[in-house]
């Protein structure tokens, strides 16, 4: 059988002012994932940073392991991840005084 | 009864997954989540590919996710059977709906049923008991009023340009105060569409109806589902809806040992056709919260049957 796999736009169209958390998503089936972030918008001087969160029960949070990826203005930036736990988070952060980014937030999973 | 039919009815006894179903002559679809999402999506707004443009009431209906029912006090609960079930979940965001759906056509009209074995709950939090919540007795769980509504129901259409109608039939477990409702109700009014809002419709703020008011309680609608006194205690409740393509109504509902004549529930059609929408067959299940509190509907499996 073929491997199984699923996306999840977990945010859509969503504006980051400084720091957005995505909603919680399970992932216990799964063996690997990739976030993709899809930066509609930003300005040539503002940076965005991702950073993935796991969590035992959706609850509470700690940082996964793999290293933060950062990008300048609008385009695709991806994080892929191994050891995944039951539940995956994405924090995406900007300077505070940035101007809002726009962006379409995926999740791929597969086993 | 024919010997075939006596035959099938023994085929599905023995299968220690069907078993528990009671489907019509010919199984559609049996979906179990431990084997993935079996079609079950997101549904979303009509767009012109500018997703801004979005109606905000069905912009943010949420990915449905593979859940293996783990809570931070137990661990994993696991499904009915196999680990994983499927689960819709909302924003901590009052108001806020998680709505799948699945997309076929259907091949003769008649009848329709939809099953499956259903869980629902708020989440859960950890530590003390949330300032919303006054006191906690050991066995009624404030939690229960942190959980709003749910419904099932269904998107059909005959022809192009012809009859199209949505059934919703909704649990409703609190009203927007958090008092206990506990009852089925039938919506009263359209489901408004992208296009009626471009011909100048209002938007909704209740997806399945024009006017957050427009539900009336099914005939003996009242049911106490079980809750379990906690949270992360889930106990599967079978639910089983029959609907009618060649009349273009319900015909009724069954949860647990409950059962509900919906036949003479009249079912808002709409009056000016929809291109492109021949045999349209969808069927959807929704949770919306009335509280800044996530809920979720966690679905063991679906089987669906038809009479043809």
């Amino acid at each position: 059988m073929l491997k199984r796999s699923f996306t999840a736009v977990v945010e859509r169209n969503v504006t980051v002012h400084g720091r957005l958390e995505t909603e919680p998503y399970e992932t216990a089936w799964a063996g690997e994932a990739r976030w993709f972030v899809h930066v509609l918008s930003a300005d040539a001087a503002t940076t965005l940073h991702i950073a993935s969160e796991i969590s035992p029960d959706g609850l509470t949070w700690c940082p996964h392991e793999a290293a933060p990826v950062s990008r300048v203005g609008p385009g695709l930036l991806s994080l892929p991840l191994t050891m995944l736990s039951p539940w995956q988070r994405l924090v995406l952060t900007t300077q505070p005084a940035a101007d809002p980014v726009k962006v379409i937030v995926y999740l791929t999973l597969r086993e | 009864m024919t010997t075939a039919t006596e035959f099938r009815r023994a085929l599905v006894s023995a299968d220690t997954r069907l078993s528990r179903y009671d489907p019509l002559p010919r199984i559609l679809f049996f979906d179990d989540f431990d084997q993935g999402v079996n079609g079950w999506c997101e549904l979303i707004g009509n767009h012109d590919g500018n997703l801004d443009k979005v109606r905000p009431v069905i912009s943010d209906m949420r990915p449905p996710q593979i859940s293996n029912v783990s809570f931070f006090d137990i661990g994993t609960h696991g499904a009915v059977d196999g680990t994983y079930a499927l689960k819709l979940a909302t924003r901590a965001r009052a108001d806020h709906m998680a709505l799948a759906i699945k997309r076929l056509t259907y091949v003769k009209p008649g009848l329709v049923q939809f099953e499956t074995y259903f869980t629902i709950k708020a989440e859960s939090w950890i530590g003390a008991l949330p300032e919303r919540h006054r006191s906690y007795d050991g066995n009624i769980d404030p939690s229960v009023y942190d959980f709003g509504d749910f419904c099932i129901g269904n998107d059909v259409c005959d022809l192009e340009y012809g009859r199209r109608y949505h059934c919703a039939l909704r649990y409703l477990n609190t009203d927007h105060e958090g008092k206990l409702v506990r009852k089925w109700m039938y919506k009263t009014s359209l489901q408004t569409s992208t296009r009626m809002v471009l011909e100048g419709a209002p938007h909704t703020t209740d997806y399945h109806v024009a006017h957050p008011d427009d539900w009336v309680e099914i005939p003996g609608g009242e049911q106490r589902l079980c809750y379990n006194e906690l949270p992360t205690k889930v106990n599967w409740h079978y639910l089983r809806y029959v609907f009618d393509t060649s009349t273009g109504r319900n015909v009724e509902l069954q949860v647990n040992e409950k059962v509900m004549d919906l036949r003479s529930i009249p079912v808002p059609t709409y009056p000016k056709g929809y291109w492109g929408l021949e045999k349209l067959l969808n069927f959807c299940v929704d949770v919306r919260t009335h509280r800044p509190v996530r809920n979720f509907i966690f679905l063991d499996s679906v089987l669906v049957s038809v009479d043809w």
